[in-house]
């Protein structure tokens, strides 16, 4: 599923716009990473996707389908997950509650519900071993680990990654990036905002860089190889 | 002490205990997915207090009946606050929502005691009793009012426990209360939850004042004294935590019991408003958080 940003104009107030004729590509089964300096309406982007706020002008499209105008609770029904930033399990609920609130958009079916939970078992083998456990006894990476596999509870298309490694000990960084090429390995489609520039460029494929609101530049990654420090330069 | 007059005491202190739990644990569950204090709770206590009296002092239909009746009106009630009013402020209000809050249920309480005083005027509309009569085992008696009481706030805790702890929308309203962006990005909506929590602790304040109308008349200002010493269990619960306000509403009703007992009256204030105090100072994630968890 091909997850399309057009002519993205948006913002918190009408006069004044965070975005300005914003366009961006997530391909399918790619992970495509954004960045940009502070400031650069990255997390705005990712808002405006995910119908916390809504475009002034352009339109977004998921699968060809526009998304423009749905809440961010109608979002996973239309197969679009969102891993925010920072620690989201919920801290007095066990690992298994956790799991099975992933899969809240298909409660009613019983038996999709159990099968999605034993694949996430399957892949997710220290969940299984902890899924009595509150999940705020869990370790900083085995709550990642929770976040990341809660999502794929209702099997979405599509994983909006909002800044992956804030708040996370600097041990645990390569571990989530690895989970993350992992997902794209699974076919899942990934957009993926990030501060931290080199480790973004080591595991995407395609990279745009936004700036000021605007696109600056965008292309696969190894085009950015060579040209990054002068683009980081740029920002300073 | 002689050991009559302790269990006699012990259960004055659980029927008022139980009243706190009902109410505190309302207004915890409210404060804890929302996060708004809601000054207007004993208010809701209150027209559970008239819904009760007239379905049975009225109407003269059975008790049980002005229960349920106090508690789905209260629900209804409470769901028509949060999606008429409160839900439109948090919308409108972003930051200063907090303030905002305050201001809105304040107002809120003033004008149903008003209200009511206006309707119903000043005068106690209180029903003699539920069940008459009473059963004596030795020196201790047992009025079945009291057991009667004590038996529904007990059947209601517990299935406010139960819808919390297994049902869907009892995980979903937890959820949102954890973790509430989470739980909309996961497909929960969250203004719905929203609404069922404030439902549900405006039912269990109706609940509360429906059945505790034989010791606590209905009238305009039937909701001040309870709301008071609900925000007291709220704190010593800890903010957000239900049980917490079980095990804290028990507590305050039992300190009462024996205080009033043995000190000469206003002790059983002093002596409760000086714990909240400690606890405030001392230990203000309240006394039953457990180690870890996030109340």
């Amino acid at each position: 599923m091909t997850l399309e940003v057009k002519n993205v104009t948006s913002g918190y107030v009408k006069e004044v716009p965070i975005l300005s004729d914003v366009s961006i590509v997530a391909k399918e089964g790619a992970l495509t990473g954004i960045i940009g300096p502070n400031g650069a309406g990255k997390s705005t982007l990712l808002k405006t996707i995910y119908g916390y706020l809504r475009p002034s002008q352009g339109d977004v499209y998921h699968d060809g389908r526009s998304i423009k105008g749905l809440k961010p609770d109608q979002m996973l029904g239309q197969g679009i997950a969102h891993l925010i930033q920072g620690h989201s399990v919920f801290p007095a609920m066990t690992v298994e509650e956790n799991l099975e609130l992933g899969g809240w958009i298909i409660k009613q079916d019983r038996r999709a519900l159990a099968s999605a939970l034993d694949e996430v078992y399957e892949h997710f083998p220290v969940l299984k071993n902890k899924r009595q456990m509150v999940a705020g006894a869990l370790s900083g990476g085995e709550q990642r680990t929770l976040e990341i596999a809660r999502l794929t509870m209702t099997r979405p298309r599509t994983i909006l990654i909002d800044e992956p490694s804030v708040g996370l000990m600097p041990k645990l960084v390569d571990t989530v990036y690895e989970e993350i090429v992992n997902l794209k390995t699974k076919g899942f489609t990934i957009l993926m905002v990030d501060q931290k520039v080199h480790k973004c460029l080591e595991v995407t494929d395609y990279v745009y860089v936004l700036r000021l609101g605007q696109n600056s530049h965008h292309g696969p990654k190894e085009e950015f190889v060579d040209s990054i420090e002068d683009i980081i330069k740029e920002w300073i | 002490m002689e050991l009559s007059i302790f269990v006699q005491l012990l259960v004055l202190g659980l029927v008022r205990g139980s009243m706190y739990a009902l109410m505190g644990v309302g207004l915890s569950l409210i404060f804890g997915i929302m996060e708004i204090v809601n000054f207007a709770h004993g208010e809701l206590f209150m027209i559970g207090c008239y819904i009760m009296y007239f379905v049975v002092a009225m109407l003269g239909l059975p008790f049980p009946l002005g229960i349920v009746a106090s508690g789905l009106g209260l629900l209804i009630v409470g769901i028509i606050l949060e999606k008429g009013l409160i839900s439109t402020l948090r919308k409108k209000a972003g930051r200063e929502w907090l303030m905002d809050s305050f201001v809105l249920t304040i107002g809120l309480m003033v004008m149903f005691q008003n209200l009511a005083l206006i309707i119903f005027g000043a005068v106690q509309r209180g029903i003699p009793n539920l069940v008459a009569g009473q059963l004596v085992i030795g020196d201790v008696v047992f009025i079945y009012d009291h057991l009667v009481i004590l038996g529904l706030a007990l059947l209601t805790v517990g299935l406010l426990w139960w819808f919390v702890k297994y049902t869907n929308m009892g995980k979903a309203i937890r959820a949102t209360s954890q973790h509430s962006e989470a739980a909309q990005t996961l497909g929960i909506d969250i203004s719905r939850m929203y609404s069922v929590a404030f439902g549900i602790g405006a039912a269990l304040a109706g609940i509360a004042g429906a059945l505790l109308i034989t010791l606590f008349p209905a009238n305009p200002n039937a909701g001040m004294a309870p709301v008071l010493k609900s925000f007291v269990v709220v704190i010593l619960g800890g903010l957000g935590n239900i049980k917490g306000a079980i095990a804290a509403g028990i507590l305050v009703g039992l300190l009462e019991a024996y205080a009033v007992f043995f000190l000469a009256g206003g002790w059983q204030n002093v002596i409760v408003f000086s714990i909240v105090i400690a606890v405030l100072v001392l230990k203000p994630e309240g006394l039953f958080a457990p180690a870890g968890e996030r109340p």
